[in-house]
């Protein structure tokens, strides 16, 4: 039997200001990751509980959320926020049996859409080697 | 003042008599309601006399502050939610509330979360060491004790055992941890509770350190709490005296003891959630949740839910309406919205209609979200919860982002 190789669906939740979308889908389009998608958020704490636990129950094998350095947030509290929502729900997701390294916040900036393709390419061979998330093995 | 300890007990001999640890909770309220410092007392009683059907109770007539001295182990009836749910969040009364460490606690989450004004309460907190659930306390002291439940007149639970007090005056006694490993006993959030001592109330009254006499070892945590006990003292209702060095080394100690044997139950009961696969974890957590029958009860009890428009009502359309078992979502965005906060008081799972362990995660959780953001639940009044919430000392802390 002839395994098709496990090409992960990644979603990403980028803020719309430190994530340059156009230029990021511009270098991706030449290396992207198959199957990613991605939502702006005004800001990183767009990405909120319901948000990411919704894109886990939805078969997502993996979720990045992109989201201002704290100094550079223009909403300051809100991507430090953020930051705390996703650390708690590492916890959460790992304790009924989704690992937390399928989730992961990167701080970026305006200027480093390059830098961020590049950790997108690395947060996909992670999930790579996670195999499928359980909720979309289940429904296989 | 602030701090200070005494070993109390009621003046009134009859209350004496009623009362578990010789009255002072009795008496100190009586006194609050005679000289109009609260409108009203909440406090627990056993409905007809049933020992297993404890009941939360309002009372306005300082005489029948008598009827709820004794302290009741079958009964945790949900007095946080009461408050909030039956009494507009103490918004228009005075009012004394007498409760447990987990209660306590859950009071203070919902003054956070300005459901509770905290400003019109009196606070009275008894030491616990747990209590049980009424149907398998009958079933205890049945199978176990070899005893009609009806003839118990008395439960106490004291180094390390459980103590039952027979209408003719008998006592009998079990080993606490044998009863506990046939799944008799406590409830399982109380086996695994680390809070035994209110000092989160404005006053807290317990037996430890009181060496068999009828009398209550009370420190008072508040000045608040100290004003309402000094004038209660000096009104004749309560006599005190100074603890000896003794009694307050006794109460540290058993407080001690109780915290240890509350830290080992966590081990055991967390190590099988934690050690399985995480394919395992998975399914296990499925086939849980797939008895679930969607009826709110988890929401509805537990303390720190509080939303007026709940997210998961079905017109808000992030829940199926009528779907059964309701998918993961249900439970991952109650306990998301929850475990930073959580009490641990267990109401939650008492009420699953599908005996879902949910306490048990979320209480889990909440302990691992203690290493990362150092809260803990209903303790300090003044500390914000770390979720959907950011102080300026984390604004100004340097590199932040790295430490979450
Ligand atoms: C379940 C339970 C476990 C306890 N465990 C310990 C312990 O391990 N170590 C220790 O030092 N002290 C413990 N205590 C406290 C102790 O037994 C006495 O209640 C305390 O010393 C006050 O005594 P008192 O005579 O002044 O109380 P009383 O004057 O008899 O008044 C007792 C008050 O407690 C309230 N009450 C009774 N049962 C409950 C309940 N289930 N939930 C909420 N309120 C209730 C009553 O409404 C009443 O107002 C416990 C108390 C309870 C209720
Ligand atoms: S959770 Fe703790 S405070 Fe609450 S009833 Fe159990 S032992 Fe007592
Ligand atoms: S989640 Fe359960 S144990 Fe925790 S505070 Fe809510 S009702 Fe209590
Ligand atoms: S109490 Fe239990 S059965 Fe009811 S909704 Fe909650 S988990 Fe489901």
């Amino acid at each position: 039997m002839i395994m098709e190789e496990f090409e992960p669906k990644i979603l990403g939740f980028l803020c719309r200001w430190c994530c340059d979308l156009p230029d990021l889908r511009g270098i991706l389009e030449t290396r992207h990751p198959p199957r990613f998608c991605s939502t702006e958020v005004i800001c990183s704490c767009g990405a909120n509980e319901f948000l990411v636990l919704k894109a886990f129950a939805g078969g997502a094998d993996g979720v990045l959320v992109g989201g201002c350095l704290a100094e550079e947030c223009r909403y300051m509290r809100d991507s430090l926020s953020a930051r705390k929502e996703i650390a708690a729900l590492k916890p959460l997701l790992e304790a009924i049996g989704v690992s937390s390294e399928r989730l992961r916040l990167e701080p970026s900036s305006p200027s480093e859409s390059a830098m961020l393709a590049e950790k997108l390419g690395s947060f996909a061979q992670t999930i790579k080697q996670l195999g499928p998330s359980p909720f979309s093995r289940r429904r296989c | 003042m602030k701090g200070d300890m005494y070993l109390a007990w009621s003046s009134d001999d009859e209350v004496v008599k009623r009362a578990d640890s010789g009255g002072v909770i009795t008496s100190l309220l009586k006194f609050a309601l005679d000289s109009k410092r609260v409108d009203a007392v909440l406090a627990v009683k056993a409905r007809d006399g049933n020992r297993y059907d404890g009941i939360p109770v309002l009372i306005s007539d300082p005489e029948e502050m008598i009827d709820t001295a004794g302290a009741l182990h079958c009964v945790s009836v949900n007095i946080p939610r009461c408050i909030k749910e039956y009494l507009n969040g103490a918004s228009d009364m005075k009012l004394a509330v007498v409760g447990k460490p987990c209660d306590m606690r859950g009071i203070i989450e919902l003054v956070k979360r300005e459901q509770i004004n905290l400003d019109n309460l009196l606070l009275v907190g008894v030491n616990c060491s747990g209590t049980l659930s009424p149907v398998v306390a009958k079933e205890t002291i049945l199978k176990e004790f070899g005893v009609d439940p009806l003839d118990v007149v008395g439960e106490e639970i004291e180094d390390g055992s459980l103590i039952i007090t027979l209408k003719d005056g008998t006592t009998k006694t079990k080993d606490l941890k044998e009863l506990e490993e046939k799944d008799y006993g406590r409830r399982e959030n109380c086996r695994r509770c680390e809070v035994k001592i209110p000092t989160m109330a404005d006053i807290a009254c317990g037996k430890w350190g009181v060496n068999s006499r009828k009398a209550s070892f009370v420190e008072v945590c508040s000045d608040k709490g100290a004003q309402v006990f000094d004038e209660a003292v000096r009104a004749g209702y309560i006599n005190v005296e100074p603890p000896n060095h003794k009694a307050i080394e006794e109460r540290k100690r058993k407080e001690q003891e109780a915290i240890e044997s509350a830290l080992q139950w966590q081990e055991t009961e967390f190590a099988p959630l934690k050690n399985i696969a995480v394919e395992e974890k998975f399914d296990y957590w499925q086939r849980q949740f797939s008895r679930c029958v969607k009826c709110y009860g988890c929401r509805d009890a537990c303390p720190i839910c509080y939303c007026k428009d709940c997210i998961l009502e079905a017109d808000r359309g992030a829940i199926e309406p009528g779907e059964l078992p309701p998918t993961i979502m249900f439970h991952l965005i109650r306990i998301a919205h929850v475990m930073d906060s959580c009490v641990n008081c267990g109401q939650c799972q008492d009420v699953c209609s599908a005996g879902i362990p949910l306490a048990r995660l979320t209480f889990m959780l909440n302990k691992e979200l203690f290493d990362i953001f150092k809260y803990e639940p209903g303790m300090d009044v003044e500390s914000r919860p770390p979720l959907r919430s950011v102080t300026d000392k984390e604004l100004t802390m340097p590199g932040v982002e790295l430490s979450f």
